[in-house]
């Protein structure tokens, strides 16, 4: 089955100036993919190539014909001063399928709950989005990517300002997304140590450079040294990986980092 | 008191027409945090009503070119297609509309002290609401009613663009155009307003019912609702005010569409600690 994307040796940047090169990678159907790095390392700059709203300056960016995203935006890049009900924001997911100048129809308020109904939070319908907490707008915005009917799910730092409960009951929805619906995923994070230990898949992008592996691949020692440039080491505690910053020296590739 | 009041109904109804298109505007003018882009919209749209004075008392007519809303409507078009373009390299977006403010505001000032009418000056400023004839009136219906039909036909497309327009993008919408469109219809609503109402009315009509919607509703009908009612009631009771006791009717209006404001303000915090 042909991939979804595909990324074939796409150089990526804004004006003339190069963030990234020669990025080679593969979005298959089913794929639960972490795209992570620190901020500021080019993970949007991959991801607005993704969604097409930036060219590829080298290279190419190819996508499915029926490829149709999901886009879960970060949680502030939603105006929340806007008086929108829960059902109101989840209605605009259809809004393209709507068409122009068209009202959402019975039909379409029963998708839409039966979206907030998937995430947990139908109860919530008539609430006002900005008296939710951050887990119940995240919720909210996933429930309106899910009612579009995408064959992506792309969430952008879907855990991000969020507690220990909150991030896990997040990340434990999307995995089940993923599992229980077969949905493709991308997540963009910028949290490590959160984002192993969900998916299947990881793209790392730290300063120009970028890798991409399995989980059991790219979580290891060396491979993580070399890429954050930095010893660092690979824990498992109760089957869950973390990775801490080693304070002694390590040889990666003959280098002592 | 009234039946002075009606002496003067066709500017009464030219007040309520262009509190009706200003208040429904000015609620994406508020929620989007454009506030400024409207004060600098309107001020444009004065120098343009100001050169067209100008013009006229230099005996520069233009066989009818320089009329002051079409003057007015024109610069206010190139200013609105500068703002919406959304490119102005390494000047900050509030810093620009700074410039852009003070830059009409001043070439207006100078060429209103050269112009040779009287009462120049004073439209200029305040506008010229009695002056409103029904054949105003006519003229601001024409550019209310296709404004008023486009955002009621593009509501959630305005809506979505308005709100996430990340997200928009993901789904195929043109956000730039929709961007042009609604600052197109704030425009044209500013430069046809601006020759009766004035720069303070104007201005007042695009803010204060918007802020009065959002402080007694929590959606987005409820705040339309709240602010066009507010913005006829605050035309009418300021304009009914203003003709017997002999007061500029523009202040008038502005000062009751404050007092609804703050009733609305008192509203929303007897509510929210009741």
């Amino acid at each position: 089955m042909a991939p979804l994307v595909t990324f074939d040796r796409a150089t990526l940047g804004y004006g003339r100036r190069a963030v990234l090169t020669d990025i080679s990678f593969e979005i298959p159907e089913g794929d639960f993919l972490g795209l992570v790095g620190p901020n500021g390392a080019g993970k949007t700059t991959i991801l607005r190539a993704l969604l097409g709203s930036l060219e590829p300056l080298g290279g190419s960016v190819t996508r499915a014909p029926t490829l149709r995203f999901g886009y879960v935006p970060q949680r502030d890049q939603v105006d929340y001063s806007f008086p929108l009900k829960v059902l109101d924001v989840v209605l605009m997911g259809r809004y393209d399928r709507i068409g122009l100048g068209r009202r959402p129809t019975d039909d379409d308020r029963r998708r839409a709950h039966q979206a907030l109904e998937h995430v947990g939070i139908d109860r919530l319908a008539d609430r006002a989005l900005a008296d939710l907490s951050g887990g119940q707008k995240q919720r909210t915005l996933i429930a309106r990517a899910l009612v579009g009917e995408p064959n992506v799910l792309v969430l952008d730092e879907p855990t991000n300002g969020m507690d220990l409960v909150a991030t896990t009951q997040i990340l434990g929805l999307v995995r089940e997304l993923h599992e229980r619906d077969g949905l493709t995923v991308l997540m963009v994070s910028h949290a490590l140590n959160e984002v192993s230990n969900y998916v299947e898949r990881i793209a790392l992008v730290v300063e120009g450079g970028f890798r991409i592996g399995t989980t059991d691949e790219i979580m290891t020692e060396q491979a993580l040294s070399q890429m954050y440039g930095i010893p660092v080491e690979v824990k498992s505690v109760e089957g869950h990986r973390i990775v801490v910053a080693r304070r002694r020296t390590i040889e990666v590739e003959g280098n002592r980092v | 008191m009234f039946s002075t009041v009606l002496l003067f109904r066709e500017a009464l109804y030219g007040a309520l027409v262009i509190a009706l298109a200003c208040s429904v505007i000015g609620v994406y003018v508020v929620l989007r945090r454009i506030v400024f882009v409207g004060a600098a919209l309107a001020q444009i749209s004065s120098a343009g009503i100001a050169l067209a004075l100008w013009l006229a008392g230099a005996g520069l007519a233009l066989g009818g070119a320089a009329n002051p809303t079409v003057v007015s409507l024109l610069l206010t078009l190139v200013a609105v297609l500068f703002f919406a373009s959304g490119t102005r390299g390494r000047v900050p977006p509030d810093a620009t509309i700074g410039i852009t403010y003070s830059v009409a505001a001043a070439v207006g000032i100078l060429l209103i002290a050269k112009a040779a009418s009287g009462e120049a000056h004073d439209i200029f400023l305040s506008g010229n609401i009695l002056g409103i004839t029904r054949r105003d009136t006519l003229v601001l219906l024409a550019v209310t009613v296709p404004v008023l039909a486009i955002h009621a036909l593009f509501y959630k497309e305005l809506l979505f663009v308005s709100f996430d327009r990340e997200t928009a993008r993901t789904l195929g919408y043109t956000v730039r155009g929709w961007d042009l469109l609604l600052y197109l219809t704030l425009g044209v609503v500013i430069a046809s307003a601006m020759q009766f109402a004035g720069v303070m009315l104007v201005f007042n009509f695009l803010v204060l019912p918007a802020v009065t919607g959002l402080l007694l509703s929590h959606t987005m009908r409820g705040v339309f609702f709240w602010s066009v009612v507010s913005a006829l009631v605050a035309a009418f009771v300021g304009f009914s005010l203003s003709v017997p006791f002999d007061l500029p009717s523009g202040p008038a209006i502005s000062a009751v569409s404050g007092v609804l404001v703050m009733v609305s303000w008192g509203i929303r915090r007897v509510l929210a600690h009741g």
